[in-house]
């Protein structure tokens, strides 16, 4: 298998505090033959700014987009945010070229300059259209047998269609996809499969936030769910960081295991779980009863 | 002539209309103009169902050009940017879009940012990033950092000066 | 030497006020060939008219210019007083000073100016207008009707009881078209059938009407007064000679209610040979031949059950399917529409959830010879709903799916709540709307009605509809109380969007029509050609050529038939001679303009490799006048000479 070189676009949450989703991608996707280079000189997105400016914004994804332009590699951005902030930043800077020059401007005090090229993918796509699923099936050594997951999304990896997002907007059936390739049995569709998970109300509102996520929690675990996967730093801030507090808003008792899916794809590709992170999910994972590979 | 709204004796401001449809015009290829008020957003808005956001509302004000009101208020702070509003918009209004909009003109005039906002504009200045690295805690209670989780050091910024500089310049300017 | 008379228009002030018009008159006097100029009030009033014949009579005249107004308001009228005075029609020339020079110019001189240099260059032309003859076509007296729902049907009965032959077409093994699956019509709740069956059956039985059901139209040729029409008859593998509807093979097949009824709309289930309805036109079996085991697998059993139950012996297994050809002088389009697939809105949980259906799958439900014999019920559990919901406007006026009004949703749905209410008086009713639009006569009437029989109206969109439990719920923001709502229903009607025919594009293609940008057929005209295409003798009505609701639909049916009864009632066809011809001796016979023609009126003749012209076909579009690069292409009249002369002139 040919390796595919991509430079990780980190953003702020994962490197930061969501340490088990980069070490989840870190050890499993190079069994996949995805070689990942880190680029120095990376910074915010500027999505959590689009509130207080919007150029802002422009500016910091074109800088970041443009330190890849540089170095001629495509991005892997795990966070759905950040990749939603990139790609819109791309779209509107191709066809507004006054905007493109403007920005340009800015760049020219770090010496940076972009042109646009820069192609993106998340981990939804990554897996599902650029590797595909026949090649991780040929790579499951430890399939994850009788596991009954239903998938959170969050809304920047399906959201806004207009602009072209990993998977479908009402229907996104990708990760269960993949799931099945990793031997679970997902629950392909449940009511509040669309929900947010209340992160972005985080800055201001951090108690709504919070309701928000046990409101959605709740409705699971109402499910018969054995877990939730997720793809996003921030609904795994919500859902697995702050699981119990989020309970006390709704008055239950959550316990619901949550995991990345890149944590799994490491399990059932045989990865040793020590290095999956799984230590750091506060959430009863262990209740998922995963082993590594005997 | 003119139209005076009687509860707030605010009246149309054509100008900042005129401003805020033209940004989401260029940037997001949007026309707010087209609403007809079928209120589907609201009807779906995750920020509506816990605070007292309607989307249709802000369109509707937008509209009537009660730009003062709008950004005024602070109901624009409490979008969660689920995007279900531009989503399933019949006539492809993006209330999400408009909001953005009105949170930007709210900061140049000077509005002072809720909640942790100037938190996170001040450690993307000082750090490149929204915050610093954490020390988490395992489910069994220990403590760990990146290093001891063996993770690469952070990417930032290699010239934080002129990284500054860049963004105090964009702080300065019109959105 | 030829005699011209030039002709000016005041229009009132309309072109006087800004157009120096006795300055022009003086001006036109002194162009070659004129022998008199004169101005009037209005040309176009019987004095004017009278101006212009006794000028042709007293001067001998040959060519007129009229400088007025657009030729497209008056050039008809103008042909016939030219007639009239004694001039051939074809040799007139009208100049348009009123569009083109006194509305757009502010400043008297300049327009005048303009309006002498236009005469001129008319004057220019005119010297070079030949006098031309139109020449006939013969009529065949005999009209095709595309499609037997209830504008074909109605549209069929006029040409036929007008004394013409019609062959009335139709895909589906019966007519009766989307009609005969409703249950009772607004605003009069008059029942569809009631009064739709005795129209079947006298298409059935009219010694003028030819049916072809199960058909399908192959190829159309020829034109206006002559169309040869190439018609597919499918197989129906029944004789239809034999069968006399008995329903003894449907009984017996062996997947008897196994195969999803199409005219129930999937509610209820069919057997694989099968009639759509009881009350089908004509009374005859036919066999599907994508579900028929033995058509399908080549093996049913050890025999076919329903060759085996067939007392007439009319399963036809080995029948094939047949061409026939028919000549005709016009044609009727009427094959209707399609309902936007409501899958296109995920959210609203068509695809997923049992119990969200649409209005023409409550139609089949409310209707007393439908799969649950009037019952409603739940299709989840085939329990009586206790409440039902209704979202309006689903796909209708959406940038993301259809632009349009369905034109019949509100209505559909105020009928079907007053029937619920009818059969089901407990029942809890929601209606989720954005506005009710009630336009007809006896609309506004029926809606006051339902809303004074406790329905819960709510002005609003539900963004979605989720599952809970063993019901539906969905929440909407009124904006009538301001104030979000959860609302929980056993049944959710979708009311969808009207859309074109799968297959609008192909027929546009058969028959050369052109589609508007939602898809419908284009008519000529939107508000005084509303049947008439831009292809002669073919016409158009009922919601191929948009959205309608019955009563116009049958009265645009009326309307087509009487605009195709112009034409067939006629022994000949004049064909306006302004068109293409061929000058033999440049041709040679390259075949450009054979592939530009865009109403295939051109060919090549096989024995002398020359180009023709089809008279009948021919727009006088002049494309392959433009294409032709041998100059061998001309059009009548509108010589390259006399256009560069027209040009010359004005420069
Ligand atoms: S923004 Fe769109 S969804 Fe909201 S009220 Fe207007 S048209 Fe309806
Ligand atoms: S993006 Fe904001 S305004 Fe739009 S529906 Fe979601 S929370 Fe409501």
């Amino acid at each position: 298998m040919s390796s595919q070189r991509y430079a990780l676009f980190p953003g702020c949450l994962m490197p930061t505090e969501q340490y088990a989703y980069e070490l989840s991608l870190r050890a499993s996707l190079p069994l996949l033959g995805i070689d990942l280079v880190d680029l120095p000189g990376l910074s915010c997105c500027g999505e959590p700014m689009k509130s207080v400016n919007q150029t802002l914004t422009l500016y910091l994804s074109a800088r970041n987009l443009a330190l890849a332009e540089q170095q001629g590699l495509p991005f892997y951005v795990p966070c759905p945010q950040c990749h939603l902030s990139l790609h819109e930043t791309n779209l509107i800077l191709q066809k507004n070229p006054a905007m493109l020059e403007r920005i340009n401007e800015m760049l020219k005090a770090e010496g940076l300059h972009y042109t646009g090229t820069t192609r993106l993918v998340h981990t939804i796509d990554l897996l599902y259209d650029t590797i595909g699923l026949d090649i991780i099936k040929k790579h499951v050594t430890n399939p994850l047998t009788g596991m009954k997951l239903v998938v959170h999304y969050g809304c920047h990896a399906i959201r806004p269609k207009e602009l072209g997002r990993p998977d479908d907007s009402e229907n996104p059936q990708k990760v269960e996809a993949i799931l099945k390739t990793l031997g679970a049995e997902p629950i392909t569709h449940y009511p509040q499969k669309l929900d947010c998970c209340g992160a972005p109300l985080l800055p201001n509102k951090p108690e709504t936030a919070l309701a928000k996520t046990g409101q959605k929690l709740q409705a699971i675990q109402e499910l018969g769910a054995s877990g939730v996967v997720d793809v996003c730093p921030w609904c795994h801030k919500m859902l697995d960081s702050r699981q119990t507090k989020a309970g006390e808003t709704v008055a239950a008792k959550l316990d619901l295991p949550i995991v990345y899916l890149t944590q799994l794809l490491g399990v059932a590709l045989g990865v040793d779980k020590e290095k999956l992170g799984f230590t750091l999910n506060l959430s009863p994972v262990h209740k998922l009863g995963l082993r590594s590979q005997p | 002539m003119t139209i005076t709204d009687l509860t707030s004796m605010g009246e149309p401001q054509a100008d900042a209309r005129a401003e805020i449809n033209d940004r989401l015009k260029r940037l997001q290829d949007h026309a707010s103009d087209y609403c007809y008020q079928c209120a589907k957003c609201t009807s779906g808005c995750e920020a509506h169902k816990l605070l007292e956001l309607e989307p249709h509302k802000i369109v509707a004000l937008l509209k009537r050009g009660l730009i003062t009101e709008l950004v005024n208020s602070d109901v624009i702070w409490t979008c969660m940017t689920c995007m279900k509003c531009r989503e399933r918009c019949p006539q492809q209004v993006a209330p999400i879009e408009i909001l953005f909009a009105a949170k930007n003109l709210a900061v140049q005039s000077g509005k002072e940012l809720p909640g942790k906002y100037t938190a996170m504009l001040q450690s993307i200045l000082g750090t490149g990033l929204l915050q610093e690295v954490q020390t988490v805690t395992t489910a069994a209670n220990a403590t760990m950092t990146r290093d001891q989780l063996g993770l690469p050091p952070l990417s930032v910024p290699s010239d934080v000066a002129k990284f500054q500089a860049s963004i105090m310049a964009i702080a300065m300017q019109k959105p | 030497m030829r005699k011209i008379g030039v002709f000016i228009c005041h229009c009132g002030i309309n072109i006087a006020q800004n157009v120096d018009v006795d300055a022009l008159t003086d001006y036109a006097r002194t162009l070659p060939s004129v022998v008199v100029a004169d101005h009037y009030k209005y040309m176009c009033s019987d004095n004017g008219a009278r101006l212009i014949k006794d000028s042709i009579k007293k001067h001998a005249l040959d060519i007129v210019v009229i400088a007025a107004c657009s030729p497209r308001m008056h050039e008809t009228f103008f042909r016939d007083k030219l007639t009239e005075g004694g001039a051939n029609p074809y040799r007139l020339e009208i100049v348009n000073i009123r569009e083109q020079c006194s509305w757009v110019h502010k400043d008297k001189p300049t327009a005048t100016e303009k309006a002498k240099a236009l005469i001129r260059s008319g004057v220019g032309k005119a010297q070079q207008d030949e006098p031309l003859t139109p020449s006939t076509i013969p009529v065949i007296p005999e009209a095709l009707v595309i499609g037997a729902g209830i504008a074909g049907i109605q549209a069929s009965l006029d040409l036929a009881n007008d004394g013409f032959k019609v062959h009335l077409v139709d895909h589906d093994p019966s007519i009766g078209g989307h009609m005969a699956q409703l249950d009772k019509t607004f605003p009069t709740l008059d029942c569809a059938a009631c009064i739709l069956t005795p129209k079947m059956a006298e298409v059935a039985n009219h010694k003028n009407i030819e049916l072809l059901t199960y058909s399908h139209v192959q190829s159309v040729e020829g034109s206006i007064g002559n169309y040869t029409v190439k018609i597919q008859q499918k197989p129906r593998f029944v004789d239809t000679t034999k069968c006399t509807g008995c329903g003894d093979c449907a009984a017996a097949c062996r997947l008897k209610n196994r195969v999803p009824s199409e005219f129930d709309q999937g509610m209820g289930n069919r057997s694989a040979v099968y009639m759509p309805f009881p009350q089908a036109v004509p009374l005859k079996y036919t066999i599907d031949p994508t579900k028929c085991l033995y058509l399908s697998r080549g093996k049913c059993g050890d025999e076919p059950l329903c060759k085996k139950a067939c007392a007439q012996d009319a399963i036809a297994f080995d029948q094939k399917e047949e061409i026939l050809e028919r000549k005709v002088g016009a044609i009727v389009v009427a094959t209707g529409y399609d309902l936007l697939d409501p899958a296109a809105l995920y959210e609203l949980g068509y695809e997923q959830h049992k119990d969200v259906i649409t209005t023409l799958e409550l139609e089949r439900l409310i209707n007393s010879s439908g799969p649950t014999k009037g019952e409603i019920l739940r299709p989840s559990n085939q329990q009586k709903p206790k409440s039902v919901t209704f979202i309006l406007c689903v796909g209708s006026r959406d940038e993301t799916q259809c632009t349009w009004c369905c034109r019949i949703g509100c209505m559909t749905a105020l009928k079907q709540i007053y029937l619920l209410q009818e059969k089901l008086p407990d029942i809890e009713i929601n209606l989720c709307y954005q506005d009710v639009r009630s336009y007809g006569k006896g609309y506004e009437e029926f809606y006051r009605k339902v809303r004074g029989q406790h329905t819960n109206l709510f002005r609003g969109r539900p963004s979605e509809v989720r599952q809970k439990t063993d019901h539906l719920t969905m929440d909407i923001y009124d904006t009538t109380t301001n104030k979000l709502y959860e609302i929980q229903s056993d049944l959710v009607v979708l009311v969808p969007a009207m859309v074109p025919r799968a297959t609008a594009a192909e027929t546009a293609r058969l028959l050369r029509l052109t589609l508007s940008g939602d898809g419908f057929f284009l008519e000529a005209h939107p508000k005084l050609r509303p049947m008439d295409t831009f292809v002669a003798g073919v016409f158009i009505a009922g919601c191929c050529q948009g959205p309608k609701d019955i009563q116009d639909t049958v009265a645009q049916a009326s309307g087509a038939a009487s605009r195709a009864a112009t034409i067939l009632s006629k022994k000949e066809l004049e064909i306006d001679p302004m068109i293409a011809m061929v000058d033999e001796d440049a041709c040679t016979g390259c075949g450009i303009c054979v592939d530009i023609c865009p109403y295939d009126a051109r060919s090549i003749n096989e024995k002398n490799r020359i180009a023709e012209v089809n008279s009948a076909l021919c727009t006088g579009c002049g494309g392959c006048v433009a294409a032709c690069p041998s100059n061998a292409s001309i059009h009548k009249n509108f010589t390259k000479k006399q256009i560069l002369n027209q040009v010359d002139d004005i420069l």
